[in-house]
């Protein structure tokens, strides 16, 4: 009798439990969604207000409210593009450093320091590039680049105007050293999928180092390389503190790369507690929309691939 | 010997371009710590000086006037801690699910998918979701919508690491306890959980080094606080917005001010996941 | 070839009690998805004795096993049909009470598995599940349950250890003591000596001896000198399918099937 109501209660709480994980599991799954509707929602009068325009106009004036986000948009594809292409070569050197030619006892540190750096908040990064990095480039490097570029058509433009310290390539500098563990981090994780058998048959028929990662290890993680610099990226397009301490926070596009800017993050940061009416409000939510929209897709095709290549190991 | 001279001259000049890209590694490792070592001994050098007893006795001052940075530290830890207890359970129970009631579920799936996307989500959207349902609707900033946009940048940390821990936990140790006629919830609560625990609580200490500079995510839900305030459905200051305030204000001794701020939280983030990691370890290896 | 050990001429004390069907096996078929590894399976288990399941590996004796405390259902994709009477009961039934079963027919697995608790506690949990009992009478179970596994004396000072600490061959007597100490009918036992060395396989096939006397045992067991030095009963399995099943004497003495006489002389498996 007594055993009939320990089962009894057995099942009962079997019950609860389940069911409590399972709501759980269905409440972050939903979380995705949940954003993606407030954010519609919120951003809807700008919708409505601007159409399409809103991705093909320049100006952003709060006066007038009117309103385009092709100023940050560009901005923050273009930041984010050049942190990848300072941070993905570092990354990959680092990574392959890592995993082929430090010595044992050296890797472990050394992998934890790196990994530290991506613990250390976006906040930091921006106090310090306001503080010590402007000021090192406006002093030193931009300087240098205009003297350098300055009579090369083209990238005289991309160099021009005086050194202001803050700036797009400022923001794409710290852009490219808050990127550079988690490139660093994915590239570590799939050159360690290699076969050990692979690369020592690469050495077998007398291959150097260098030929065997550029020849063997390279060709074989492709894949995961790339859902590795997709991942770096998603996080470049989305990062906010670091980028609005030293951009400049201008709606302006200008050729030059020495020039203050904005990105996407930086102007809702910035502009979000301080807008007082509903459109500006809303079409900064609109801009919201659209940077979650651009990161999803990315890091939504980062993980397909990392997926594949999970798939791929267990089969 | 012709043919066999030539080979080696090849051979030499694979051998030096091999050194040579090998040596670029090195190089770009040493970038990579040289940014490491800067930012910290920057951190150091400008905030040290600022450590004092007073920096957790007084609240943030206006410019000009003596202070410290009490009521953004508390806040801090109210609002960390809130986001914590919020994000932990639902996490864990979530994880749970997906590692044990739906192992083999296309639901599963699905989930992980949508997990590790949010998992990389930028900070500053979640802040404007957190406006947009509790914010807006309410009329007004609160610590507690604060805590709530903290403990979703928490919920998908702590789910990955829940179900990947739990999965790690042997099937054999499911079967022997319920060969022994103990129920599935309470293999789980008092079995599994113990087995998979240092792993589950490393998961929540990153999740927490995590949170603990986040400051997107505050800007428009706690907004800030010049004064002491305990009050969660009011707006509260934490030090990653004071630091954001103060750091950007024409004031040299705000800037001060933040770059100590600087210092504490980096200081905490990196204690954290130096301890999250060295528990991982030791839970690895047992 | 069938080297039969002394252990063989150990006194059949309870071969004097008329045999009497504890669990009844009718025509099981199991299923893996669409991989069927157990086909048309009919035999009894006899109260109070051993049974032992051989078979070369994949034969089906470890999924026999399994269905017998239905731990199959712990995964998708699985599926029993037939019927397998325990007391008059048929225990694929969904009405089943998978807990209840399970305290009745208990389970030792080839690697132990203690849980990650005290060495108390591994044996207190279970039985704190299913009764009230005072300290004093769980100390008592407890201590019955670990000399009932013969472990008593080997950590009656260390109870409070972590159950992980032991020994391979402690930790399979600690994971029989928590089996026993829910006081089951029907204890299965999949390869409990795979994992250990001569002596602690000694002293847990004497274990099982003594067993017999309060429990209906089935055994798998690749070990064909032990099968033979454990059992009352013996089922040749081979590809899913039950060869023949018989006394043990009768199966290595004189089997009636020639692949079982292929077996036990070692020509193939």
């Amino acid at each position: 009798m007594e055993r009939q109501r320990t089962l009894a209660r057995f099942r009962r709480s079997d019950k609860i439990f389940r069911n409590l994980t399972f709501v759980a599991a269905i409440l972050v799954l939903s979380l995705l969604g949940a954003v993606a509707v407030s954010l519609v929602t919120g951003a809807w009068p700008a919708m409505k207000e601007f159409g399409f325009d809103f991705l093909t106009t320049e100006s952003w004036n709060p006066v007038t409210e009117k309103f385009g986000a092709l100023a940050p948009i560009y901005g923050t594809l273009v930041t984010s593009f050049i942190a990848m292409l300072i941070a993905v070569p570092i990354g990959l050197g680092i990574a392959i450093f890592l995993t082929e030619s430090c010595p044992m006892p050296l890797r472990r540190p050394i992998g934890a320091a790196i990994e530290l750096l991506a613990g250390i908040p976006s906040i930091i990064f921006g106090i310090w590039g306001l503080f010590v990095l402007a000021p090192l480039l406006q002093t030193t490097v931009q300087p240098a680049l205009i003297a350098l570029f300055g009579n090369i058509p083209v990238l005289s433009g991309l160099f021009a105007g005086p050194p202001y310290g803050i700036g797009v390539l400022t923001a794409s500098l710290i852009l490219a050293v808050m990127v550079l563990p988690f490139v660093t981090a994915v590239s570590r994780d799939v050159f360690e999928t290699v076969p050990t058998s692979l690369k020592e048959a690469a050495y077998g028929i007398g291959c150097t180092r260098w030929e065997v990662v550029r020849n063997v290890v390279i060709p074989h993680t492709r894949v995961g390389l790339i859902g590795g610099v997709m991942l770096g990226l998603g996080r470049a397009l989305g990062e906010t503190m670091a980028v609005t301490f030293v951009i400049g926070n201008a709606h302006r596009i200008s050729m030059s790369l020495l020039a203050p800017g904005t990105t996407i993050s930086a102007t809702i940061a910035n502009e979000f507690t301080e807008a007082d009416g509903d459109l500006y409000t809303s079409s900064l939510i609109l801009l919201g929309l659209l940077l979650f929209l651009i990161t999803m897709t990315i890091l939504a095709g980062a993980r397909f691939l990392l997926w594949r290549i999970d798939q791929g190991m267990k089969s | 010997m012709d043919s066999l001279a030539f080979d080696r001259n090849r051979f030499r000049k694979r051998r030096r371009s091999s050194a040579l890209a090998m040596g670029l590694c090195l190089v770009a490792t040493l970038i990579g710590l040289g940014c490491l070592a800067a930012v910290l001994l920057t951190l150091v050098a400008k905030g040290f000086s600022g450590l004092s007893l007073e920096i957790f006795t007084k609240m943030t001052p206006p410019p000009g006037s003596d202070g410290g940075l009490l009521n953004a530290i508390a806040g801090s830890v109210v609002m960390t801690v809130l986001g914590v207890v919020i994000g932990t359970p639902i996490a864990i129970l979530a994880g749970t699910y997906m590692a044990e009631y739906g192992r083999h579920s296309r639901l599963t799936l699905v989930i992980r998918f949508i997990n590790d996307i949010l998992l990389s989500a930028p900070s500053i959207v979640i802040g404007l979701f957190v406006y947009t349902i509790m914010v807006a609707p309410m009329h007004h900033f609160s610590a507690l919508a604060g805590a709530v946009s903290l403990a979703i940048i928490v919920i998908p940390v702590v789910v990955r690491t829940t179900e990947d821990m739990l999965r790690l936990v042997p099937d054999q140790l499911r079967e022997a306890a319920a060969s022994v006629g103990i129920p599935r919830a309470i293999m789980i609560r008092k079995i599994a959980y113990k087995a998979a625990w240092s792993g589950i609580i490393t998961g929540v200490l990153l999740a927490i080094a995590r949170i603990s500079g986040e400051t997107a995510p505050l800007l428009f839900t706690a907004l800030n606080n010049q004064f002491w305030s305990t009050n969660v459905n009011a707006p509260m200051a934490s030090l990653p917005v004071v630091i954001f305030q103060f750091a950007l204000s024409p004031y040299s001794d705000w800037q001060k001010f933040a770059w100590t701020g600087a210092l504490l939280i980096t200081m905490t983030v990196l204690a954290l996941s130096i301890f999250a990691r060295a528990l991982g370890a030791r839970g690895a290896t047992r | 070839m069938t080297a039969v050990s002394p252990l063989v001429a150990r006194p059949r004390e309870l071969s004097a009690v008329p045999d009497t069907e504890r669990l009844t096996i009718k025509n099981l078929n199991f299923y893996y998805g669409s991989h069927q590894a157990l086909k048309n399976v009919s035999l009894p288990i006899y109260s109070h004795r051993v049974t032992a399941f051989i078979g070369p590996s994949g034969c089906g004796k470890s999924t026999l096993l399994r269905v017998l405390n239905r731990m199959y259902d712990l995964y998708p994709g699985m599926r029993a049909e037939g019927e397998v009477a325990f007391d008059g009961e048929d225990i694929l039934s969904p009405r089943t009470d998978l807990n209840l079963l399970r305290a009745r027919v208990g389970m030792v697995f080839q690697k132990p598995t203690p849980f990650p608790m005290s060495i108390y506690d591994n044996i207190a949990f279970s039985i704190g599940l299913y009764e009230r009992l005072s300290d004093a009478d769980m100390n008592d179970r407890v201590e019955e349950a670990l000399r009932a596994a013969a472990l008593w004396d080997e950590v009656k000072d260390k109870l409070q250890m972590n159950g992980q600490s032991l020994s391979g061959g402690q930790q399979q007597r600690l994971c029989i003591a928590r089996t026993v100490a829910v006081r089951p009918e029907v204890i299965l036992l999949d390869e409990p000596c795979s994992a250990l060395d001569p002596l602690s396989t000694a002293r847990i096939e004497e274990l099982i001896h003594d067993l017999r006397k309060r429990y209906t045992i089935c055994i798998v067991t690749h070990n064909l000198q032990q099968a033979v030095r454990v059992s009352d009963y013996t089922a040749f399995m081979y590809l899913g399918e039950l060869v023949e099943f018989g006394t043990t004497t009768h199966i290595f003495s004189a089997p009636d099937q020639p692949r079982t006489q292929d077996y036990i002389t070692g020509r193939f498996g």
